[in-house]
């Protein structure tokens, strides 16, 4: 997900200047503890996008306060924001903290790797209750889509709380293979420690 | 002060190289309106807990205390006394009586502790209004969709005024939306009504309704987790569902 399309997509509906964009985004995603979007990637972003000429300074309103400029998407902005939107969006890498944090576990010894999965899955139950406290102090007449958004949030928790359960009940099999290593380096000079034995 | 107390609570079935034990050593105090969920792979002892919870079977070892009764001091008459006024079950298959309707079913357990059919029938009106079912008071069962009659379940559960309900995989039959409704129903029987609910499941979205899970493995628990304060979960949200899906 990129700062640039997010943009894009607000210009499209109307010129703005960078701390509207910025609030404007914020309120689409629901507040700031969603996606914290900086001002200052806002204004770089919109300098790029500028450079790029996919959006154009309309107007520079002088009032009380800081200067504002105000942007517009160009039409060369609305073709790369169309290709966007009629794009799939990708689901994006695994890296995943807690897969790492287990594998370590496993090899190292160090923790006792029920336990890992014990604190996270207590951990994800909180965030999926919380979740569902905050989705049900909203109004579906007026806020349904970040209503919407925290669905999928709570779609997410349970997969991975699903996820930790098959994990902790293969456990035992996991632990009897050998654990993922690097390939062994084919060619390559020969370490010096080596060398001198 | 705790509704429920455990003590050492154990269940072996069987005798000798045979025996299995079912539940091992089990401490757990549930308090009053809170809302407890027990979680953990099949064969984890979860059925028996309720079982043993709800009377329904006797202990090996340790005993039940309900409101600072034990249950292993009390006569079958007694204990079935207990059970009818002071326990609601809740099952995964609803187990309704298919030709009687939802006002019927619900002032059953009334009638079988001897109310006089009027008042029994006064008090599940009110019991089915509560849940959301007002209108839908002469269904019988098969006019009914899973979620509302699992609901005419939960009103018959309490219609005896009872400070403990248990419910053992009560979205089990159900789809993801009518699960989000008796999950939330229990939630309303804690917070609004001040019962305790203790419910067995397997599913995480469902579990998260609780104030706490317990986690069972091999008869013990391994892990309780406490979820948020105790009603954080808007209750006119739950109203405003019930009503949205009666």
């Amino acid at each position: 997900m990129s700062v640039r399309h997010a943009l894009l997509g607000l210009l499209a509906q109307r010129p703005r200047h960078g701390y509207e964009l910025r609030a404007a985004l914020e309120a689409m995603v629901g507040g700031e503890e969603n996606w914290d979007v900086k001002p200052a990637q806002v204004y770089t972003t919109l300098e790029r996008l500028a450079d790029a000429s996919l959006v154009t300074l309309e107007a520079i309103e002088k009032e009380a306060g800081p200067e504002k400029r105000v942007y517009a998407i160009t039409p060369a902005g609305q073709a790369v924001l169309r290709e966007w939107l009629a794009d799939g969006v990708e689901r994006g890498h695994q890296r995943d903290e807690f897969f790492i944090k287990l594998m370590l576990c496993l090899i190292s010894g160090e923790a006792d790797p029920y336990q890992v999965i014990q604190a996270q899955r207590a951990q994800l139950y909180r965030e999926l209750h919380a979740t569902m406290a905050q989705r049900s102090a909203l109004d579906p007449k007026r806020e349904l889509a970040k209503i919407l958004l925290l669905s999928k949030a709570e779609m997410h928790l349970e997969a991975e709380l699903r996820w930790l359960d098959i994990t902790e009940a293969r456990l035992d099999e996991v632990r009897r293979q050998p654990l993922p290593e690097p390939p062994a380096r084919p060619r390559g000079r020969p370490r010096k420690a080596l060398n001198r034995a | 002060m705790s509704l429920i107390q455990t003590e050492n609570l154990t269940k072996i079935y069987g005798h000798g190289e045979t025996a299995v034990t079912a539940l091992d050593h089990v401490n757990l105090n549930v308090g009053a309106g809170e809302f407890v969920a027990v979680m953990g792979p099949s064969g984890c002892g979860k059925s028996t807990l309720l079982h043993l919870l709800g009377g329904l079977d006797k202990p090996t070892e340790g005993r039940v205390v309900i409101a600072g009764q034990s249950l292993a001091d009390l006569s079958d008459d007694a204990l079935a006394a207990i059970r009818r006024r002071q326990i609601g079950f809740v099952f995964q298959s609803y187990n309704l009586i298919p030709v009687l309707n939802a006002l019927e079913n619900a002032a059953l357990p009334l009638i079988l502790d001897g109310t006089p059919a009027p008042a029994a029938r006064a008090k599940a009106k009110e019991w089915l209004s509560k849940v959301g079912l007002a209108d839908r008071l002469g269904n019988r069962p098969d006019q009914l969709s899973g979620g509302q009659q699992q609901r005419v379940a939960i009103a018959r559960a309490l219609v005896a005024e009872p400070s403990l309900v248990l419910a053992d995989e009560p979205t089990g039959n159900l789809d993801w939306r009518a699960s989000d409704e008796i999950a939330a129903l229990l939630r309303q029987v804690a917070d609004a009504w001040g019962r305790s609910v203790v419910m067995v499941t397997h599913d995480p979205r469902i579990a998260a309704y609780a104030d706490r899970i317990i986690f069972l493995r091999d008869g013990r628990i391994v892990e309780e987790t406490h979820l948020g304060a105790q009603g954080t979960i808007s209750s006119d949200w739950v109203n405003g569902r019930l009503q949205a899906n009666s």
